[in-house]
């Protein structure tokens, strides 16, 4: 019927990275929904559960709402103060040009979340299965796991696929830890550092702001745990370009067949400290310093024609861009909806929603800026908010419809 | 009733549109944000509407008309933000053909267009079942089941049955609607808010005891009324299409 095949249109493409965005962050949040309500922990049975979240106030349900209030703010401040600190520390190590040491320290941080987190997790899940396995063969099984993903981090000659989904796996793992924290510290810390975030990227003295001009003026890469959507393939040389964040802005030259133009936002990483003792249940949460989760949404675009000003490119919507997003985001989303997740299902949706149209949003101001923006604020609150009307109004209504099998 | 029943609940409410994600949306990545944000549209108006009414809830009577009251603006108020999708679709479109000429490829063809639209609807059906069905799911992957007193036939959770109805009603009557407001099809255009106004005031049939008995295959009846309807106005809008295609080409 058809006998000319018709040109493909413009839906085949558009919108490409936008989804090859939001579909590990998609699965990072399912993740970590299904780990919290399979491993369905109450705060009786992690009473002694000590973290730099949680020294100045330690939440207990007997205390009144203001007070848990209060304590929440106390642990944030604390929370926040350190990750000021310790990315302060980064800018001034990155200034000396101590890279290496931060890459090694970047790939000893995933071993120990992956080592360390992941095995307490496997340990939990295997307590709730009841899983027939020895000692030996699980450490020798997470041994190599924890192996293999730190070389995906390294190393970029690793398929594609295999760093991404070890990215996501930490992304879960840190996620999962941050959700069993108290309630009203969860809450109050995901908006501390969404307000953080954005004067971290966009205050003149901002240490991610000095960060990312130091990275530009030198033309390095941050050594950050990132998740990149796609490769990138340098067309000169038809090798896998080394994960490089910055590269010479070269937007009008005439020379180069090669057009690029990198539009980059960065943002915090969150840090833990780790405080590995033995013999005790106090916690240990992986340093992560701003190496592990310095996210960065950048888009790295690639076309041949030179001087090509398309409008729509510069919403993400081109064809042959990337885009990066750091794992810092990756892991307050999910513990956001990890924690809706606590409460209902209704809220999971709701907030999955919300986060999904900030990143959006996020995205459209990145396209619009073209500058350093974080990715953190928009998603946070707007999740925050979605969260608080729907437990407050859109439950009870739903509720009193559907138990009526009144629907519309 | 276990996992299993509890994931057969899920997929009784969402497997078609499921099927229709794979197929269709799933392979345009543009279609998925379509969805995505036709979700959150709906989701937006779902809070709206339950600030609104919050005030009122639980009702203390078991009369029906509170409840139709109900029913009625929030249709109303659905509909009307229906509209505000047309008109932001309009706009959307001017810059896609805008985007499509500048980078010399085709503009967006019929078939592109009515694929936004049943992405759109997608996206109305799909919050539907996930808000009104998904979420009040949770007990049926445990051990045991939940009735009502109104409906004692069934358990509580072949609400994904209704839900089921309303997805299809949903989906395919945001085609019918964009492709009324696109033509000037009063008919079309008028359509849509009846047969919603149909349904929902179905689902007040369930109030009555043992209504369920009547409401669900009567809104089975609209769904499949819709389907037909939107099957019926595609075809004939494709051939008209293919005629004047095959008229200007002589």
């Amino acid at each position: 019927m058809d006998q000319n095949p018709r040109p493909t249109g413009i839906l085949h493409s558009l919108g490409e990275e936008i989804i090859r965005i939001i579909t590990p962050v998609s699965i990072c949040m399912f993740l970590v929904v299904i780990l919290v309500s399979i491993l369905d922990t109450n705060s009786s049975n992690f009473s002694s559960f000590n973290t730099i979240a949680t020294i100045a106030y330690d939440e207990s349900t007997s205390d009144s709402e203001w007070d848990k209030f209060k304590g929440a703010l106390l642990n944030s401040l604390v929370f926040v103060a350190v990750v000021t600190v310790v990315t302060f520390l980064l800018v001034l190590l990155f200034y000396f040009r101590c890279t290496k040491f931060l890459k090694y320290y970047m790939g000893f941080s995933s071993f120990l979340v992956l080592g360390f987190m992941g095995g307490e997790i496997g340990l939990f899940l295997i307590q709730v299965f009841k899983i027939a396995i020895d000692s030996f063969t699980y450490v020798l099984l997470l041994f190599n796991f924890t192996i293999v993903g730190v070389l995906a981090v390294f190393m970029s000659k690793i398929p594609i696929l295999v760093t991404q989904s070890y990215m996501v796996i930490i992304g879960v793992l840190t996620a999962y830890w941050f959700t069993m924290l108290p309630e009203w510290t969860t809450w109050v810390l995901l908006v501390a550092m969404a307000l953080y975030d954005l004067a971290a990227v966009l205050l003149p003295g901002g240490p991610l702001r000095l960060l990312v001009e130091l990275a530009i003026s030198r033309d390095e890469d941050i050594p950050a745990l990132v998740y990149e959507a796609r490769p990138i393939v340098d067309p000169r040389r038809n090798s896998i370009v080394q994960r490089r964040i910055w590269r010479n802005v070269d937007l009008e030259s005439t020379e180069s067949s090669q057009n690029q133009r990198i539009i980059a936002n960065a943002e915090e990483g969150q840090r833990i400290i780790t405080n590995a003792e033995e013999g005790q249940r106090i916690i240990a949460n992986a340093e992560e310093g701003h190496e592990l989760t310095a996210p960065l949404i950048e888009r790295i675009r690639d076309h041949g024609l030179v001087g090509e000003n398309l409008g729509l490119e510069g919403i993400g919507l081109g064809s042959s861009g990337a885009i990066k997003l750091g794992l810092g985001d990756f892991i307050f989303y999910s513990v956001l909806v990890g924690r809706a997740a606590m409460y209902d299902y209704m809220t999971v949706y709701a907030c999955y929603l919300a986060i999904i149209a900030g990143l959006g949003i996020t995205l459209m101001l990145l396209a619009l800026y073209q500058k350093a923006l974080p990715a953190l604020p928009v998603s946070v609150l707007l999740g925050v908010l979605f969260y608080v009307l729907t437990r407050v109004f859109l439950e009870e209504f739903i509720v009193q419809c559907s138990s009526n099998l009144l629907m519309f | 009733m276990t996992l299993a029943a509890g994931i057969g609940y899920v997929l009784l409410a969402l497997g078609t549109s499921l099927a229709l994600f794979v197929t269709i949306i799933s392979t345009k990545p543009f279609l998925i944000l379509t969805l995505l944000s036709s979700t959150l549209v709906w989701l937006i108006s779902l809070i709206v509407l339950s600030g609104v009414w919050r005030v009122f809830l639980p009702f203390k009577t078991t009369a029906w008309w509170p409840y139709s009251i109900l029913i009625l603006t929030s249709i109303a108020f659905q509909e009307g933000l229906r509209l505000v999708l047309w008109r932001g679709y309009k706009k959307l479109e001017g810059i896609l053909d805008a985007f499509a000429d500048r980078v010399a490829k085709p503009r967006l063809y019929l078939t592109d267009k009515m694929q936004i639209a049943l992405a759109g609807g997608l996206g109305h059906g799909v919050a539907h079942a996930v808000f009104f069905c998904l979420s009040l799911l949770s007990p049926s992957f445990g051990p045991a089941t939940f009735y009502v007193d109104k409906c004692s036939y069934a358990p509580f959770f072949l609400i994904s049955v209704i839900s089921l109805a309303f997805v299809t009603i949903h989906t395919f009557s945001m085609v019918i609607a964009f492709n009324g407001y696109a033509k000037g099809n009063k008919s079309d255009q008028l359509i849509v808010p009846v047969i919603h106004l149909i349904a929902g005031t179905l689902s007040l049939v369930n109030l009555a005891s043992g209504g369920c008995v009547v409401g669900i295959p009567l809104l089975y009846v609209v769904a499949l009324l819709t389907l037909a309807y939107c099957g019926k106005m595609v075809w004939r809008t494709l051939t008209e299409a293919q005629i004047r295609l095959a008229y200007q080409d002589q």
